[in-house]
């Protein structure tokens, strides 16, 4: 009898985790229990390594859309219609030279090709093969200011509710020698599935931190008064700022 | 009979039970956030990027109410267990492993992860914590499974299956009881917590050699799962045998240390 009761229970307690964490799991004051290790986990992993560089028969030919697909916004759609030809990155924000690049400027300077491996967070991979500009060139172009903290990235694709996505890096994972805003995947200009015209790599980050369809850099001290504070669109909805693991 | 029982013995220091208890539930919490970190995407690849080509596992919904699971590319229906099931939000759906056992009971795959990933460094600091004690103490000794326990696994089998009237000479513990520890804590534990780590993109940036040693990031995620089965089979056989040997003297003994000898 003591041996079945002892088995029902622990099977009982096992096949109970679920309801039985759901209502902690919406607990305020438990989330940030939980959410109390990601600094330690962002300064002892760092954003200082280098994500590995593949060959090109390493990377996919088809390469897996990540996030959200096309926007169905009538402003992309026109941009696309156009060719971007009416597409302006606009950077400003704490720089010193604020400025409006156009996709002809982006691709006159110095261009940069990865071919890194695109970590969902998920769960899934895949390898890509990206050329662009350096985001460290870019930000060097303006000039970010001694107030600059962190760039913020914001896009044009907006989730149906009205919020538009957006990321952010600090100062020094933007200066990372493999922070790309990529023009071009797989030796074609990128596609609208793929954040058409201009997107973020960050590979030593999770996919989520690379944000497509970019129309605007903007360079803060804080971005803890942009949408929901947090730093990001996934961010606003609990997922780690540090994207590192 | 009480007058005939020998006095009882603390068989387990503090930190010990502490230890136990506490990875007892991190345990608990990891498996059922990283089943929940699974449904995400659910498959396994044998490689470091995803390909189907080299799938070894995928739990899906190839259609509506229909829940299948594909190993080595042999599809079972497993409609209500494994890939159509329970949604925690009162119905069935597409979701590989049933919400009543993922963490939280619901879709969250950040909830999830902030989960598995506060568990993950308790459990790290107990196994610690336990590792630098037992040295110390040197019970670290009596557990590791040695090339002269090797002899004596079968006789210890036979003994437990009733083949033998009597088991093998031994220290404090048996050798099979050495071979489940020292598999347990230096070889399975390390393995899930080193391919958890490979399945870090920051981590693989400073540490690349050890995503390449496990076989890539989704074959890394495959050695996590394969894992945290074995772990699994592990605490299904500790907890049969605490149930079926003295269930009370057993739970008594890691809960005061107070253990009674027959």
């Amino acid at each position: 009898m003591k041996r079945r009761l002892f088995i029902a229970s622990t099977v009982s307690a096992l096949a109970g985790c679920g309801p039985l964490t759901s209502g902690l799991s919406q607990n305020d004051g438990f989330r940030k229990v939980l959410a109390s290790v990601e600094p330690i986990d962002h300064h002892l992993i760092g954003t200082r390594g280098l994500a590995r560089e593949y060959s090109e028969g390493d990377a996919d030919r088809i390469f897996r859309v990540n996030g959200f697909a096309t926007p169905s916004d009538a402003a992309y759609t026109k941009l696309v219609a156009d060719d971007f030809a009416t597409y302006r990155l606009v950077v400003d924000g704490a720089v010193a030279r604020p400025h409006a690049f156009r996709l002809g400027q982006l691709r006159r300077m110095p261009q940069q090709t990865q071919i890194t491996r695109h970590d969902c967070v998920e769960g899934w991979s895949a390898i890509g093969k990206w050329s662009g500009v350096r985001l460290g060139e870019l930000l060097d172009a303006v000039g970010p200011r001694d107030d600059a903290r962190y760039v913020v990235f914001r896009c044009m694709d907006n989730d149906g509710s009205g919020n538009l996505y957006y990321e952010s890096l600090d100062l020094h994972q933007s200066y990372h020698p493999q922070a790309l805003l990529a023009l071009r995947l797989t030796d074609a200009p990128l596609d609208p599935d793929h954040g058409a015209p201009v997107r973020l790599r960050v590979p030593t980050q999770l996919g989520y931190k690379s944000a497509k369809w970019i129309a605007h850099i903007e360079v803060v001290g804080s971005f803890a008064r942009i949408a929901s504070g947090q730093g990001g669109y996934w961010e606003d909805q609990g997922y780690e700022w540090y994207a590192g693991i | 009979m009480k007058d005939a029982r020998r006095p009882a013995i603390y068989r387990y220091a503090f930190l010990t039970r502490a230890s136990h208890w506490l990875w007892a539930l991190a345990f608990v919490v990891l498996v059922g956030s990283g089943l929940q970190i699974f449904n995400a995407s659910p498959n396994l690849d044998a490689s470091d990027k995803s390909d189907p080509a080299r799938r070894v596992l995928a739990i899906g919904a190839p259609s509506q109410g229909v829940g299948t699971t594909t190993i080595f590319g042999r599809r079972y229906v497993t409609t209500g267990w494994l890939g159509w099931t329970n949604d925690g939000m009162g119905g069935n759906g597409a979701h590989a492993f049933p919400a009543t056992i993922t963490i939280p009971g619901f879709q969250d795959l950040a909830g999830g992860r902030r989960w598995h990933f506060f568990f993950a460094w308790i459990a790290l600091l107990c196994w610690l914590a336990w590792l630098i004690s037992a040295a110390i103490k040197g019970s670290l000794r009596d557990m590791i499974l040695r090339p002269s326990d090797l002899p004596k696994l079968w006789p210890m089998q036979a003994y437990y299956l009733k083949l033998r009237k009597t088991p093998p000479p031994h220290g404090v513990y048996n050798p099979l009881q050495k071979a489940s520890y020292t598999g347990v804590l230096f070889v399975i534990a390390p393995l899930v917590v080193l391919t958890g780590l490979a399945l870090s993109p920051g981590i693989d940036a400073i540490a690349n050699p050890l995503t390449i040693l496990f076989g890539g990031r989704q074959f890394a995620r495959l050695w996590h799962f394969a894992g945290m089965l074995l772990l699994l089979a592990f605490f299904a056989i500790h907890t049969f045998q605490v149930a079926t040997q003295g269930v009370v003297n057993q739970m008594r003994s890691m809960i005061t240390g107070w253990y009674q000898p027959e």
